[in-house]
């Protein structure tokens, strides 16, 4: 068997603390995403979803707050948006992008791919690319695949050719990956040694699992254990100057109680040396500063196969 | 239905359940009055399970399932490493024989930071088929060997203790019918392997780790660092109290995280604060066990419910 496929998708070892530089000499990096999916299920978003009060709240008031609390502490987020999404709110979309956040893709509907032909997972990520470039004006350069507050399992879904498709449609990035906690390389094909860059995402740092519905995810309030995580997280991720990410979602943190725990938290950044890029800026610099030709350390595998167990 | 049919019937299953429990009294003996080395108060073993995502391959889980075990030995096997090097401990690693060939190098390090390697299964499962469990028993313990230079002593596995036994292993860390470490008893009464207790309540992924063991989403393992910090200190403190045992599990890729690692050396800094704790690896926990308790001398009081 190749490599040790099926098990890993990158190299043994991540890099060291005191390996990761951040531009401008800054400690450590934050990246905010914010993800504009109101999909409740696997098949992706469909018109119940778009009347839910919560969907209706999250692409209104609720993304007017977020992007008011993100403008007064003058921090970029990464939005990622599902192409149908963008066609049904043309004009949020490109408020976001006029405001100086990046839109990256978000599926065509935010639909589990998994079960997808390559053919028809392939023709869905064209789509997606052209009806997101046209409404926001460039071509986006990162791609998502974020979990559901339903879901199973809480890192969000992909298909075995997902990988090797964005990097043909030519994504810079896919944005949450789960083996590290830096960027790190996907590694698509370990005999040509393709790879695609992985942003880190951890639902921990999630907003969607800690905030009730009673019907969808945890069913419990608990955005205190959300900013405890959070609070918890940057201050080792800064002694250690390395990278700290969350990911929100305006019908959740937008809501009284939780909107004023995230201005607490935002606040409480200024005085840190913090580089806040977008997901495209964060990609390129760190494809420049760590290119996977001289960074990515493939060993030969030693992987073996035996009777009786695994492959 | 006539009543003696019914009080008969009852009266089977009233025996059968006596039988069952005079049975299970029988399968273990408590090593009572058991003290600590040069007065220490209480044993901790801190146990790292590296299973990577081994698991979360073996239940078929989806791709991004088995990235976030791969963060494990990417990153949080080497952070761990690094929290027992800047307290001095001495941890036990239990190892499924397959992450020798994925993570040699953490394995490596772990062992020359003096820490001990242990048996936790080939590819976290035990094959039904007896010949087929000893193989892989076999092979995990050669894999481990080639990498520490000796043959592991101690396994955290489902593995009949008859078969750990007869392969050369002195202890397993799976239990929890006693909060103190106990010896598993063959049907005649001879002790097979000591048990180092285990229990779910001190295991990161119980806390930390979303849909563990299945759990649905209403089900939720989102603990934040200070609850478990102030639950574990308070099994700590309870166990300190009465000379006892404790046996904290971490998983790499649970604990490995930023946050946790700084939570964990809180924890750990707070436990050092009461003297007499004596950090130990689960071979050493074992081996002054075995010698202040022989498993060949006659069981003084052993305990069972029939108080056999």
């Amino acid at each position: 068997m190749p490599w040790k496929q099926g098990y890993t998708i990158s190299d043994e070892k991540s890099l060291a603390d005191g390996e990761v530089r951040w531009p401008d000499g800054k400690r450590c990096a934050i990246h905010i995403v914010v993800d504009l999916s109101v999909a409740r299920g696997a098949e992706g978003i469909g018109p119940r979803d778009l009347a839910s009060p919560a969907a209706q709240f999250g692409l209104n008031d609720g993304l007017d707050l977020l992007l008011d609390a993100l403008a007064r502490q003058a921090l970029r987020a990464t939005f990622a948006v599902p192409a149908v999404l963008a066609e049904c709110y043309p004009d949020r979309v490109k408020e976001i992008v006029r405001l100086g956040h990046e839109v990256a893709a978000h599926g065509f509907k935010h639909e589990d791919v998994s079960a997808l032909s390559r053919d028809e997972e392939k023709a869905r990520i064209a789509l997606a690319t052209e009806l997101l470039g046209a409404i926001s004006g460039v071509r986006p350069a990162g791609w998502f695949a974020l979990p559901r507050q339903k879901d199973a399992f809480a890192g969000g879904a992909i298909s075995a050719n997902t990988m090797g498709l964005l990097l043909e449609a030519g994504y810079d990035y896919m944005g949450n990956g789960l083996a590290d906690d830096l960027p790190h390389y996907w590694v698509t094909d370990f005999a040509s040694r393709q790879a695609i860059l992985t942003l880190p995402y951890y639902y921990h740092f999630d907003d969607q699992f800690f905030c009730l519905f009673p019907t969808e995810g945890t069913g419990l309030e608990n955005p205190d254990a959300l900013l405890r995580n959070w609070r918890a997280e940057l201050d080792a991720q800064y002694r250690r100057g390395r990278f700290f990410g969350i990911t929100l979602h305006p019908q959740h943190i937008g809501w009284c109680h939780r909107l004023a725990g995230l201005e607490e938290f935002l606040g409480g950044l200024a005085g840190r040396a913090l580089w806040n890029p977008t997901g495209v800026e964060l990609a390129r610099y760190w494809m420049a500063a760590y290119p996977a030709a001289r960074s990515l350390k493939l060993a030969p595998s030693i992987w073996q196969d035996y009777p009786g167990s695994l492959s | 239905m006539s009543d003696s049919r019914s009080a008969d019937r009852l009266g089977a299953e009233l025996a059968e359940l006596k039988a069952a429990a005079a049975h299970n009294g029988g399968r273990i003996r408590r090593l009572d009055g058991l003290r600590w080395p040069r007065g220490a108060r209480i044993a901790v073993n801190i146990t790292v399970d590296f299973d990577a995502m081994l698991l979360r391959r073996l239940n078929n889980e989806p791709p991004m399932e088995l990235a976030k075990g791969e963060f494990g030995g990417r990153v949080g096997i080497w952070r761990l490493l690094e929290l027992f090097e800047a307290h001095a401990i001495k941890a036990t690693i239990f190892t499924p024989g397959r992450i020798c060939e994925l993570y040699p190098e953490a394995l490596r390090a772990a062992v020359a930071g003096g820490h001990e390697l242990a048996d936790h299964m080939w590819e976290h499962r035990v094959p039904k088929e007896p010949s087929l469990a000893r193989d892989h028993l076999l092979k995990t313990a050669a894999a481990l060997k080639a990498i520490g230079g000796r043959r592991p002593v101690g396994s955290r596995s489902h593995y009949p203790a008859a078969l750990l036994r007869e392969e050369g292993f002195i202890y397993n860390s799976h239990g929890a019918p006693s909060h103190r470490p106990y010896y598993v008893l063959d049907e005649r009464g001879r002790p097979l392997v000591l048990e180092l207790p285990f229990h779910f309540a001190i295991d990161d992924a119980m806390f930390f780790s979303f849909a563990w063991y299945r759990s649905g989403n209403a089900g939720q393992r989102l603990a934040d660092t200070d609850r478990v910090f102030d639950l574990w200190l308070a099994a700590f403190q309870q166990q300190y109290r009465q000379a006892g045992y404790l046996n904290i599990c971490l998983h790499p890729f649970v604990s490995g995280r930023a946050l946790r690692i700084a939570m964990l050396d809180r924890l750990i800094a707070a436990m050092k604060a009461s003297p007499g704790v004596w950090f130990a690896s689960c071979e050493e926990v074992a081996r002054h066990c075995l010698a202040a308790h022989p498993a060949g001398a006659p069981a003084a009081a052993a305990a069972s419910p029939s108080g056999a």
